[in-house]
């Protein structure tokens, strides 16, 4: 890797190289919580085993907290947009409030992950034993068929479940959790393509090995691992090979380098565009936006809830906030000849979204499904390429983000004797069984669906008049009606809830701890907040545009 | 204005409480903020009437343009009377309706409030994304009413067509919103009507908010969700399904004719599907014999009535059409309550089972026949002063003015012949009919049901306060020099000979109803909106399986190919449609290169045949060895020792983990004919590479800055003669040490990784039951999860035996 590019600057040896100024108080958060990544590895090694759960949680915690009080306090300085570490990170304020949604949703997804009571021993694999359970892949909603990981024959059952399930979790996923973190607020400040693409991969690798790490249902979240992984991999490869199409065009991988490069050049515009699609494979593959959204549903439904939370909200907002920088910095002067392409990628992620996701009978697949619609929705904000659109992206991620995890936070509570029941029959009634979560549900769901006085149909509401400023009316017109179609399926979650009768087999709910509770009631406050008071967020959120 | 909205909204929220103790103090209770916004509107009505108007304004997300924005006005007047009267009625006609402690009526009351709360909210709104919000609020309530517990398939089928079909009109709404809110650059209404905008968006604008219009109001195609919405409890029908919610449509198009005057598609738009719903629903009510489905029927036939009259957008029909809105919502709520009565009493709504109900329940036959004769359009009442203007609005017009008033005398007609049909139905005796048992009702039944239907009759008698009302609303329209006054007696003209024949016409239907409902069974229907609106259901849900089914199967292969094949469609097109030439383009260099170019080929073509896992690595490993041939040729051979070095370490590597798995790939064939669609996305996707790698090479620009210092350089400077040799020690001599350490730290990590693992092995290796032993292994090495997977061999070894050097490679 290292062989591959740098600026001409090296070669200069004789001369005496001053290093490049490093801005510490702007990329602190970040430092902060790459710092906490290592220790938390130490902590891993060298703590002793029953303590290490309440010292990763606590480190993790605080790591967060302190990072988010940093950027609070820097924020509000009213720092002019930098760059830094000579120009690979850009320090403005959409890095910013990406940043401050990345924490916020980090937190919630740590309290999620933390949970002990829900699951008794915490839902990751436990320490001293890992055995996998019987095969789930009956309950799996049309995850089968000739996959390439079902080579094997099915494992033995354990008989050691008994002891599994008082063991504690391993602690790993707390490190893991941060170090991917940490990639995801780089990746969204990255300002050059080399910065991106290793941030694509510091935040991809742990979230890799996360997703495979569920103490139930082995069998299923290693195979999401595998699948999440390869095609990762497949998505990573693209985008290089755009990064090196790029380099070839522009002659440096600096985005703004790209622009000047875009900006009245009589160089090839094969390179530019055939890099620009391969690079652009790569982010919406992270966005899991359709048509690379085959992972969501197979990833989303087998690795564990809390993960599927972190990943879906936190993912999500890192991969738009660089296809935004990518599209926004480097591409605006050709975009009149790639929008179109953008056009027809949003137009199927929505229709995928919203219409494979009617026939989902499984909770966690059918929120993947709406995930991949949202993506949809969140690709038009990015194309507008105007600051509006910007600011209404960056609005939209925030409130998705949140809304989501409590979503995930919610169906992690609904369980039987097997673990989560996921399978939609199993909500049937649940107002009649715990009325105080169907209800926070159908809110959540509602939020989802975009219904006024929730964060949803702000964000929406934002993203869709910044499009018909920006001319794109046909795009918003199909985004309604996806919209509606859409709805239909997080209403008859609604109506399953509170009008159907409960089965008598049916899933309990388990109190949550004062974790998962905390997650919830946050992911709850903020997307009511957001739906009714959306004034400070949105002035925060277009103060101003990228620098590079 | 927005202390009234919220104190609905917050003694909604805490009303559950007092309704799990007590259910008639909550509806009681309930009942107190839409009496004091009564109290309230009426205390301003003289104001507001003496052209005043009163504005109340709050910010609430200004870089949004979102305003919270209330404005009392005559139409506003008008629908606050509404709203909030007969909400006091039929909260106060709860109790007795639903009974004490009933389930249906705790969970009843709070969400009745707060839907009278959201009605009170939107029909003050001054600003179109308000009235979007709380157009959504109502959908929500009524979906939430109309489901109750959601005992029956039907009540839930019902409640879910009814959120379906106008949260759907809600969206498009918005759509039409935000396209004449940029139109003019402001979202107030009062300023719209002010300063109507122009242009070609507002057509377009137009026709989406008569879509919501239509769908909130149940105009033809989308009116089938209220006739279903009737296994709500009788109630929740006389208020949403009378009164208030189903006006909201009507309402709008009220609200924004003054705006749309301008585009001819409005008044034309409203006048064709108003006029069909009229006639269409006035049809199908002759036939119905649920009296609640009947008086459903009804409220479609007359919504399209009023849609006309309002749409028109002239002084005359704005007068008719607020006059009719008034009469209507008073008139059908205090048939609703008394067919709820008659439910109640008699146990049936069913025509065929009652009978005699009329002697044993006078009172209610005197509250119903003013109801009844004020739908009907019989004088005194308030619905005779809005049918007769209603049919001046098109007397005097050309030809398509008389159509209409010809379709509103046909609609007439109906509506008389089912206003005849359901006091018939209800109160006749009927021969060969057992008389009904029914109890008295209580005055607490009783008196709510009273209020309207008199009001009904009050109002048409002292028409002169309505005439002021709808004379305030309508003066945004042009008057013209002698403006239409309602009035009981304007003389013989052509509107009473209307009346006249509507009243006969309809008496005649009803005495003739047995062969008319035989001519109806006859008749085919081909359309029915109630299928259409299933099948359409049945087709998005078929279609999603299907692509479900096809696409997400949880085969890797063919996710792969779905990406392979977008990645071709928009980057291949991206090579095509931009032709860069491929310049000095030679078949080949050395005549060598061709027997080496054919044997990778073929081997290619040998590793995808394979069955077996050695012939396939050994295959893998021929390419390899091939390309390096092709690195000799074109005078390489450090890179081709390299590649023949890399080549032999996987290929070892290979052979120690084969040692562990099956000989034969286990995964049996595909169908033939995915075979060939995969085959043909990997030769697509393969020649792409090719021609990609072609163009892009030759697309090069003169080499960079960088790379003609270091060929300059590289002699001289750091005494080599192979520059890439001296890139890795001298130029970059850091990077590679740098490389070289974080290589060398993780392969110790793995290496003690492994070893560790080994350690434990032995140690644990006789105490362990053999489950236990293996589930030890696999927890052993967390960072190997993504590339274990749950891929195990089947012969019961573990996977960390195996070789470090494999690792490595990996790496």
């Amino acid at each position: 890797m290292g062989v591959t590019t740098q600026t001409g600057a090296v070669i200069l040896a004789q001369q005496s190289i001053a290093p490049p100024p490093i801005h510490y108080s702007a990329i602190a958060p970040v430092l902060i919580v790459l710092g906490a990544a290592c220790l938390a590895v130490l902590v891993e090694a060298f703590v002793p085993r029953r303590l290490r759960w309440s010292v990763q949680v606590g480190l993790s915690l605080c790591t967060l907290v302190a990072a988010g009080a940093w950027l609070v306090v820097y924020a509000r300085g009213e720092p002019m947009g930098l760059t830094t570490l000579a120009d690979t990170l850009a320090i403005d304020t959409p890095t910013l409030f990406l940043w401050g949604t990345l924490l916020v949703l980090g937190l919630a997804s740590i309290l999620l992950i933390a949970d002990r009571s829900v699951e008794p021993g915490g839902a990751f694999v436990a320490e001293s034993s890992a055995a996998p359970s019987p095969s789930p892949r009956a309950a799996s909603g049309g995850s089968t068929g000739g996959t390439a990981t079902s080579i094997a024959p099915a494992p033995t059952p354990a008989p050691a479940r008994a002891t599994a399930s008082v063991a504690e979790m391993r602690t790993e996923v707390f490190p893991l959790g941060l170090f991917s973190l940490g990639g995801m607020m780089v990746f969204c400040a990255a300002n050059d393509l080399l910065t991106m693409f290793i941030a694509l991969e510091a935040l991809s690798l742990p979230l890799y090995v996360m997703c495979g790490l569920a103490r139930r249902r082995r069998l299923l979240s290693q195979e999401a691992a595998v699948k999440y992984f390869l095609l990762g991999a497949f998505a990573s490869a693209f985008f290089l090979y755009g990064l090196a199409l790029l380099y070839g065009y522009a002659g440096s991988v600096e985005l703004s380098a790209i622009a000047d490069a875009t900006a009245g050049s009589l160089r090839s515009d094969t390179l530019l565009f055939a890099g620009l699609g391969l690079l652009v494979v790569g982010l919406l593959f992270k966005g899991s936006v359709g048509p690379f959204h085959m992972w969501t549903p197979d990833v989303y439904h087998g690795a564990p809830t809390a993960v599927t939370g972190f990943m879906a909200a936190c993912t999500k907002v890192a991969a738009f906030g660089a296809i935004l920088r990518v599209l926004h910095v480097a591409f605006e002067a050709s975009s009149w000849e790639w929008h179109w392409v953008l056009w027809t990628v949003a137009v199927v992620s929505m229709v995928i979204g919203a219409v494979l996701g009617l026939t989902q009978s499984d909770i966690k697949r059918m929120v993947a499904y709406s995930s991949i619609a949202h993506a949809g929705f969140l690709l038009i904000g990015a194309i507008t390429l105007t600051d509006e659109g910007l600011s209404a992206t960056l609005f939209y991620l925030l409130a998705y983000g949140v809304t989501t995890i409590a979503v995930f936070g919610v169906i992690s509570l609904v369980r039987t004797s097997e673990g989560e029941a996921t399978h939609l029959s199993a909500w049937s009634g649940l107002a009649k069984r715990s009325p105080l979560i169907a209800w926070v549900f159908t809110f959540l769901l509602l939020a989802l669906a975009g219904i006024p006085l929730t964060s949803g149909f702000m964000g929406k509401f934002v993203v869709f008049s910044a499009a018909l400023t920006a001319g794109m009316a046909p795009l918003v017109v199909i985004a309604l009606v996806a919209s509606a179609v859409a709805a239909f399926f997080y209403l008859r979650v609604i109506v399953l809830m509170h009008f159907n009768e409960p089965a008598p087999d049916g899933p309990t709910v388990s109190v949550p701890g004062a974790f998962t509770t905390a997650a919830i009631t946050l992911g709850v406050v903020v997307t009511l907040l957001l739906g009714v008071l959306p004034t400070p967020v949105l002035d925060w959120a277009s103060v101003g545009g990228f620098v590079s | 204005m927005l202390a009234l909205v919220v104190s609905h909204l917050l003694v909604a929220l805490a009303l559950p409480w007092v309704a799990a103790r007590n259910t008639r103090a909550a509806f009681t209770v309930a009942a107190l903020p839409p009496a004091a916004a009564l109290v309230w509107t009426l205390g301003h009505a003289g104001a507001v009437l003496g052209g005043q108007e009163i504005v109340e304004s709050l910010a609430w997300a200004p870089r949004l343009g979102l305003e919270i924005t209330f404005r009392l006005d005559p139409l506003a007047l008008l629908m606050t009377v509404l709203v909030s009267g007969i909400g006091v009625l039929v909260l106060l006609y709860c109790p007795g309706y639903f009974g004490p402690g009933s389930a249906d009526g705790r969970r009843s009351a709070p969400l009745l409030l707060a839907f009278a709360g959201v009605m009170l909210g939107l029909v003050l709104a001054d600003d179109l994304l308000l009235v979007y919000v709380f157009w959504e609020l109502t959908t929500i309530c009524s979906f939430l009413l109309v489901g109750q517990s959601g005992i029956s398939r039907e009540q839930r089928r019902s409640a879910m067509q009814a959120l379906v079909v106008t949260i759907f009109g809600g969206l498009v709404m918005l759509l039409g919103f935000v396209v004449l809110g940029e139109a003019a650059g402001t979202y107030r209404i009062s300023e719209l009507v002010a300063d109507p905008p122009g242009g070609g968006a507002m057509a377009a604008a137009a026709v989406l908010i008569l879509i919501g219009a239509f769908t909130k109001s149940a105009q033809l195609p989308f009116h089938n969700w209220l006739p279903a919405a009737m296994v709500a409890p009788t109630p929740v029908s006389a208020y949403l399904h009378a009164a208030s919610m189903v006006k909201a449509g009507v309402f709008l198009v009220a609200r924004l004719t003054p705006v749309f005057a301008g585009v001819v598609a409005w008044p034309v738009l409203t006048a064709v599907f108003g006029l069909l719903t009229m006639i269409v629903a006035g049809w199908r009510a002759l036939h119905e014999y649920d009296l609640k489905i009947l008086l459903a029927y009804g409220t479609v036939s007359q919504l399209g009535f009023v849609m006309v009259l309002v749409g028109a957008g002239t002084h005359t029909g704005a007068v008719a059409g607020t006059a009719m809105l008034l009469a209507h919502g008073l008139f059908k709520s205090a048939l609703f309550l008394v067919v709820g009565i008659v439910d109640h009493e008699a146990g049936s709504r069913d025509i065929r089972e009652l009978s005699g109900l009329g002697r044993r329940l006078p009172w209610l036959v005197v509250i119903a026949v003013p109801a009844a004769a004020s739908m009907a359009g019989l004088p005194p009442t308030l619905g005779f002063l809005g049918k007769e203007a209603a049919f001046e609005v098109f007397l005097h017009g050309g030809a398509g003015q008389a159509a209409i008033a010809a379709g509103l005398v046909l609609g007439s007609v109906f509506t008389v012949g089912y206003s005849a049909r359901l006091l018939w139905g209800a109160f006749a005796n009927k021969p060969g009919i057992p008389a009904t048992a029914a109890h008295a009702p209580g005055a607490g039944l009783l008196l709510p049901a009273a209020v309207p239907a008199l009001a009904g009759v009050v109002l048409g008698v002292v028409y002169p306060a309505v005439d002021e009302l709808s004379a305030a609303y309508a003066a945004v329209f042009e008057a013209g020099t002698d403006p239409y006054h309602l009035a009981l007696w304007h003389g013989l003209n052509l509107a009473l000979l209307c009346s006249l024949i509507a009243l006969a016409g309809g008496l005649v239907v009803h005495a003739a109803r047995t062969p008319i409902t035989r001519v109806r069974g006859r008749l085919v229907n081909p359309l029915n909106a109630q299928r259409a609106y299933e099948r359409s259901m049945a087709l998005l849900e078929r279609v999603a399986v299907g692509v479900t089914g096809r696409v997400q199967a949880g085969s890797l292969p063919t996710y792969l190919g779905i990406i392979l094949l977008t990645v071709l469609a928009v980057s291949g097109t991206a090579l095509l449609t931009r032709s860069t030439p491929i310049e000095q383009f030679r078949a080949w260099d050395r005549i060598l290169q061709v027997p080496l170019a054919i044997a990778i080929l073929i081997a290619v073509a040998g590793v995808v045949r394979a069955r077996r896992r050695l012939t396939a690595v050994l295959l893998v490993g021929v390419i390899g060895y091939g390309i390096g041939g092709i690195f000799i040729i074109d005078g390489a051979p450090d890179l081709a020792l390299t590649q023949f070095l890399v080549e032999t370490l996987t290929l070892v590597a290979f052979v120690f983990v084969l040692r562990r798995l099956p000989v034969r790939f286990t995964q049996s064939d595909p169908a033939p004919g995915l075979r060939w669609v995969k085959m043909l996305i990997a030769v697509g996707g393969g020649v792409f590479m090719a021609f990609a790698s072609m163009i892009f090479s030759s697309a090069r620009q003169t080499p960079s800055g960088v790379s003609e210092q270091y060929i300059a350089r590289a002699e001289q400077g750091a005494g080599a003669t192979n520059v890439v040799n001296a890139i890795i020690v001298d130029f970059r001599a850091f990077d590679t040490i740098g490389e070289i350490s974080v290589l060398a730290v993780a392969a110790t990590g793995v290496a003690s990784l492994i070893l560790t693992s080994r350690h434990e092995r032995r140690r644990r290796r006789g105490s362990l039951p053999i489950t236990e032993r293996s589930a030890a292994d696999e927890s052993a090495a967390p960072g190997n999860a993504g590339a274990a997977g749950p891929i195990r061999p089947g012969t019961g070894e573990d996977p960390q035996g195996r070789d470090p050097r494999q690792e490595e490679v990996r790496e």
